[in-house]
Parts: C-alpha cells; sequence; structure tokens
C-alpha cells in the first residue's frame, strides 16, 4: 500500500487526516513543519506528499515544494490551503506552485481519499 | 452740461486775450488767460482744461512749443493754435503735435464760439475713448492676471493635468503630470510621448475618437514604477464644447502609492484574519467528519477525546475573535473609557490570582516588590487588567517548569513603571521586531504546544499607547523575557 507523507502546522489536522487515510489501508508519516516535512521525505520516499501552505513558516510549503522540484523529486504534491481566495492564489496548479493539486480546507473525507486515489494512479 | 467747459486763453496781445476771456465767460466758460508762453505752459500742464488757445507767435515760447508741452502732459486737451499766418510747415507740425486744429486772427465771436462747440465734441470724443481704453487694459490686466493665477493654481497642485486638443496635440499640461506620467518630457502642440503609459492613451484616444460628447469620465490605475513604488490613477475625461461636442480630452493624473500600500496592508490582515479563523474550523469539522464517518469507524474513547479537542480549539477561536472585536474597537475608538484612580497593586494580584493554578501546576516562583507609597493612576480598569493578563499569562505560558517571575511596580519621577520578567524560552533576535505584530507567534520546539492567539501583545501595545505610556522589551533566547512599560502619572 503508498505511503502518505502529510506535512502541516496543526497537529489536529494531521491526525484527522492520518486517520482518514489509514481508515483505507494508507500508510502514513507526518511533520508540522517544513523542515521535518523535507526530511521524511528525504528518508520515507513516499509515493505522495499532502503539503500545507503554512503561510506563517519562514520557509512555508512553497517554498518547500519548489525545493523538492528543484531537487527533481518528482514526487505528486497535494497542497493543502485555507484562504487561497482571499489573497487571489487562484493560479493553476504546476504553474507558480509546482503542485500537482490544490485542496481547500476544510477537506472531506471522501474529497481527500479521492484527490488521493487520482494522484496515485495518475501515472 | 454737468461741469462748465474750462478754456485756457494763451496770448501775449492783451485787448485780444482779455476780449476773448470776456466773450466766453459772457458764454458761461470758466476761462484762464496766460500772458506769455512760459505762463501758458504752467496752466496748461498743472490744469486739466478742455481747451486751450495757443497763439502761434508769443516772444518768450513759440507756440508750437507751447503746444507740444500742453499735450505731453494733457493729451486730452484739445488745443488750438491761433494765428494770423499759418505756413503749410508750420500747420502740419502742429498737428502732428496734436494741435486740434487752426483759428485764423483776427476772430469773429461767432468763428470763436462755433471753434469752442467743435472742440468740445472732439474733447468729449476723447475722453470717451480714454475711458473705454481704460476699461479695455483693466480687463486685459484681470484676464492676464487670471491667467496667471489659473497657472500658479494649476501648478501648485498635486495632482497632474494634462490637455489634449481633437487631434491628439498636447495643449496644457501642469508640473504634477510630468511627475507622475514619469515619461520624456512633454511639449504643447505635439502628441503624447511615446513612453506615455500606454492603457491611458488607449483611452484618451477612445475619447478622442467618440462622434458626441461623453459626460462620464473613465479611470484606471497604473503602476508606473515596478514594485508599487509609484502608482497613480489616471482619469479621462472630454472637455466640453457647446452643446454635443468636445474640444479635447482631459487627462488628471493622482498619486495613490500610499493608498495602495495601505490596501496591501488591509488586505495582508484580512487574509491573515481569515487564516487564523479558519485554522480551527477546519480542524473541529475534520474530527467531526471523521467521527461519523463510516468507513473510518473510531472507538467510542477517540471520538471523546476528538471532541474534548475540538472544543479547545474552539474556545481559543472564541478568544480570538474576542481579541479581534478589542482590536477593532480600539482601532474605531469605540470602547468607553471609564477612567478612575486605580491602585495597579489590586489590579495586579487579582491578575495572579486568575493564573494560580498555572503558576501551581507549572511550580513557578512569582516574586512581587511594589513601592509602599505606589501613586493611584487615572486609567480604565479593564484595559490595565488586560495589560497584565496578556503580559503574565505570556510569563506564565512561556515559562519553564520550576521558573521564576519577577513583578515590580515602582513610583520614578512623574511616571509609574511595571516591570514584569520571566525565566522562559525568550526570543530569538529575528522574532524580536516582530513580537508586537499582529498573530506573530514565536515558532520553536517549546512554543509548538502552546496555544494563543497572535494578539496579545499588540493588544498590550495599543492600550499602553492609548495612555501615552512606552513599552519596550529585553530578551535572551532560552533564557527568558522583561517586558518594561510606564504610564505617566496625570494629574
Amino acid at each position: 500500500m503508498a505511503l502518505i507523507a502529510v506535512i502541516d502546522d496543526d497537529p489536529d489536522i494531521i491526525e484527522a487526516s492520518s486517520l482518514v487515510l489509514k481508515s483505507k489501508g494508507y500508510h502514513v508519516v507526518t511533520a508540522t513543519n517544513p523542515d521535518d516535512g523535507y526530511k521524511i521525505i528525504q528518508e520515507k520516499k513516499p509515493d505522495l506528499i499532502i503539503l500545507d501552505v503554512m503561510m506563517d513558516e519562514p520557509d512555508d510549503g512553497f517554498f518547500l515544494a519548489q525545493k523538492l522540484r528543484r531537487e527533481k523529486i518528482k514526487t505528486p504534491i497535494l497542497m493543502y490551503t485555507s484562504v487561497s481566495k482571499t489573497i487571489g492564489m487562484e493560479f493553476g496548479a504546476g504553474e507558480m506552485v509546482p503542485v500537482d493539486d490544490f485542496v481547500e480546507k476544510p477537506i472531506s473525507p471522501d474529497e481527500l481519499l479521492s484527490k488521493v486515489h487520482f494522484l496515485l494512479n495518475k501515472e | 452740461m454737468i461741469d462748465k467747459a474750462k478754456i485756457l486763453i494763451i496770448d501775449d496781445e492783451e485787448g485780444l486775450r482779455l476780449g476773448t476771456k470776456r466773450l466766453l465767460e459772457l458764454e458761461d466758460y470758466f476761462v484762464d488767460a496766460a500772458e506769455n508762453g512760459s505762463e501758458g505752459i504752467k496752466l496748461g500742464t498743472t490744469n486739466e482744461y478742455d481747451l486751450a488757445f495757443i497763439d502761434l507767435k508769443m516772444p518768450d515760447y513759440d507756440g508750437i512749443e507751447v503746444l507740444k508741452k500742453i499735450k505731453e502732459a494733457r493729451p486730452n486737451t484739445v488745443c488750438y493754435i491761433a494765428t494770423a499766418y499759418a505756413s503749410y510747415d508750420t500747420a502740419v507740425e502742429a498737428t502732428r503735435i496734436g494741435a486740434y486744429g487752426y483759428i485764423p486772427k483776427p476772430f469773429t465771436p461767432d468763428e470763436l464760439l462755433y471753434s469752442v462747440e467743435k472742440g468740445m465734441l472732439q474733447r468729449n470724443l476723447l475722453l470717451e475713448s480714454e475711458r473705454l481704453k481704460l476699461e479695455r487694459e483693466k480687463n486685459l490686466l484681470e484676464l492676464a492676471s487670471e491667467k496667471s493665477r489659473l497657472k500658479t493654481i494649476l501648478n501648485s497642485i498635486a495632482g497632474g493635468v494634462l490637455v489634449v486638443n481633437r487631434l491628439g496635440k498636447i495643449v496644457y499640461f501642469n508640473n504634477a503630470a510630468l511627475k507622475l506620467a514619469d515619461s520624456d518630457k512633454f511639449e504643447t502642440g505635439k502628441p503624447l510621448p511615446e513612453n506615455f503609459p500606454e492603457e491611458l492613451k488607449e483611452i484618451a484616444s477612445e475619447y478622442l475618437n467618440a462622434d458626441i460628447f461623453i459626460s462620464g469620465a473613465k479611470s484606471l490605475e497604473i503602476e508606473i514604477k515596478p514594485n508599487q513604488e509609484l502608482v497613480i490613477q489616471g482619469i479621462v475625461s472630454h472637455v466640453p464644447e457647446g452643446e454635443n461636442s468636445f474640444a479635447g480630452v482631459v487627462i488628471v493624473l493622482r498619486n495613490i502609492t500610499e493608498a495602495k500600500k495601505i490596501e496591501h496592508i488591509k488586505n495582508q490582515f484580512v487574509s491573515m484574519v481569515a487564516h487564523e479563523l479558519k485554522a480551527p474550523v477546519s480542524a473541529v469539522i475534520g474530527f467531526l467528519q471523521l467521527s461519523m464517518d463510516e468507513n473510518v469507524k473510531l472507538p467510542e474513547e477517540k471520538k471523546l477525546e476528538f471532541m474534548q479537542r475540538s472544543t479547545t480549539r474552539l474556545k481559543s477561536l472564541l478568544d480570538l475573535v474576542n481579541d479581534l472585536l478589542d482590536i477593532s474597537r480600539m482601532e474605531i475608538n469605540t470602547k468607553q473609557k471609564i477612567i478612575e484612580p486605580i491602585d495597579l497593586k489590586e489590579i495586579l494580584n487579582s491578575t495572579l490570582e486568575l493564573f494560580s493554578l498555572d503558576i501551581k501546576n507549572k511550580n513557578i516562583v512569582v516574586e512581587k516588590r511594589i513601592d509602599q507609597n505606589l501613586s493611584l493612576i487615572n486609567m480604565d480598569k479593564s484595559e490595565i487588567s488586560r495589560v497584565f493578563t496578556n503580559l503574565i499569562s505570556n510569563a506564565v505560558k512561556y515559562n519553564h517548569d520550576n521558573g521564576k517571575i519577577v513583578i515590580n511596580i515602582s513610583n520614578k519621577n512623574n511616571f509609574i513603571e511595571i516591570l514584569i520578567k520571566d525565566s522562559g524560552i525568550g526570543l530569538r533576535e529575528e522574532e524580536r521586531e516582530k513580537i508586537f505584530t499582529e498573530f506573530f507567534r514565536a515558532k520553536n520546539k517549546f512554543t509548538k504546544s502552546i496555544s494563543g492567539t497572535g494578539l496579545g501583545l499588540s493588544i498590550v501595545k495599543r492600550i499602553v499607547d492609548s495612555y501615552n505610556g512606552k513599552i519596550r522589551f529585553e530578551s535572551e533566547y532560552e533564557k527568558g523575557t522583561t517586558f518594561i512599560i510606564q504610564f505617566p502619572i496625570n494629574d
């Protein structure tokens, strides 16, 4: 079963997401900041990365996504956002931010699972 | 006749002089007589006469000379040259200098009166044209000063004004227009310069190509210098002409750089607020959906845990909303301050009471040093309580177990100083400048599990500022932070 990394600074979101993913048999690794996130990606080589925007971190989720792509890590990224509309972030995935899809919080279990399923089976 | 006409007779021949004078006085004229050229010049230049009769041949002065002097000083005095022998040359010369006519000597009373009548008509014409000339000059002067006034006004306003005629040629621009458009020099009679903002040019030509007068204006914002360094608003409208037509286009340029900056800060604040409000909502929704999910099938004790965690998140959301409301009230000054003499010792003790459980749980030692004769201070009780609550809450929250909090309150000359020192986690250098910023929260291994709205210190600073107080802090990472507040004592 696929391994999914969940990187979010909100431990409650991590727990809720993890439980949803685990209920479908996915394996989950987690991190609460971009630095730790980068480490687990390097070490565990997940099949999919769920990455929060984490606006208030100095090196935010955007930064991590760009860093991964610069390093030729092509693992699909699903980005969690919370205020994409208010800050005018309606640009398409893959353009300014090298991620495969966006999903706006709060996320229903069904939506999360269908996006995860789609991204894992894209290839 | 309003006034008697004034006539000057200049003649060295006594008989003729006096005879003429008497004759004219009988006709109700006012008459002065001069017996030689110099006296004639004196009278004729110092007084305004309607008419002057000047003898051509006098022993001291030539009549032409006298005429010249009088005309120079009094151009509206109508002068006759009286002579028995007028040569063609003298006639030409006299006329050139401004004589109105000749009266041949000797003259009959009728001839004289006829000349006077004719002369008076001329005099009135001269006066009238003089009056019209003065009026015209006055109007021109007014017009000229009005024009230069307008020019001065247009050049001194901060907004740029640029007028283009129907052919697209510049007919007017002020200094500000040059500066705001940041383009090549404008030249009247030339089209808008090459590097004039393209978007504005387009709107201008849209107006110029219109068939009839458009009453509305069109405006747009243009970033003239990158990174929002200079942002202007250009407003284009027709200059009306006649009923339904237009003479050209006027472009008004406004510098809106500052307004854009404020708008940007506002947008940032709004998105930050939205982010902060959404985070707990998302977490709670996540927990609720999870608890209800058929596939996940959570055990009961997990559901209970999620409910507790949801409650915690919602409580902190409530705190956040309350803090935001407080800030908003402070911003728009709707909060009614109830100013009364406050004993800070009392406020401190009741605040410490609030945190007694947390202090006990963390085994923190609190040291208080309060001046014996501490002055009362005029403040709003709820606001000063808020200052103590927020600072002591931080001193407890960010302290280590078995830590220490020192609180000094003392009189200093004409202010009261409050010092709150903790032995907590301290601030990193890069965090220090941001601590009064809304939603800023230090992030490190210690703060992960500490909840807060990120608004506490921002609120403290606003309150201190509103009493003309001062707040500063000293901090060392992993060692602790000290806040020092000074409030002026006003009687």
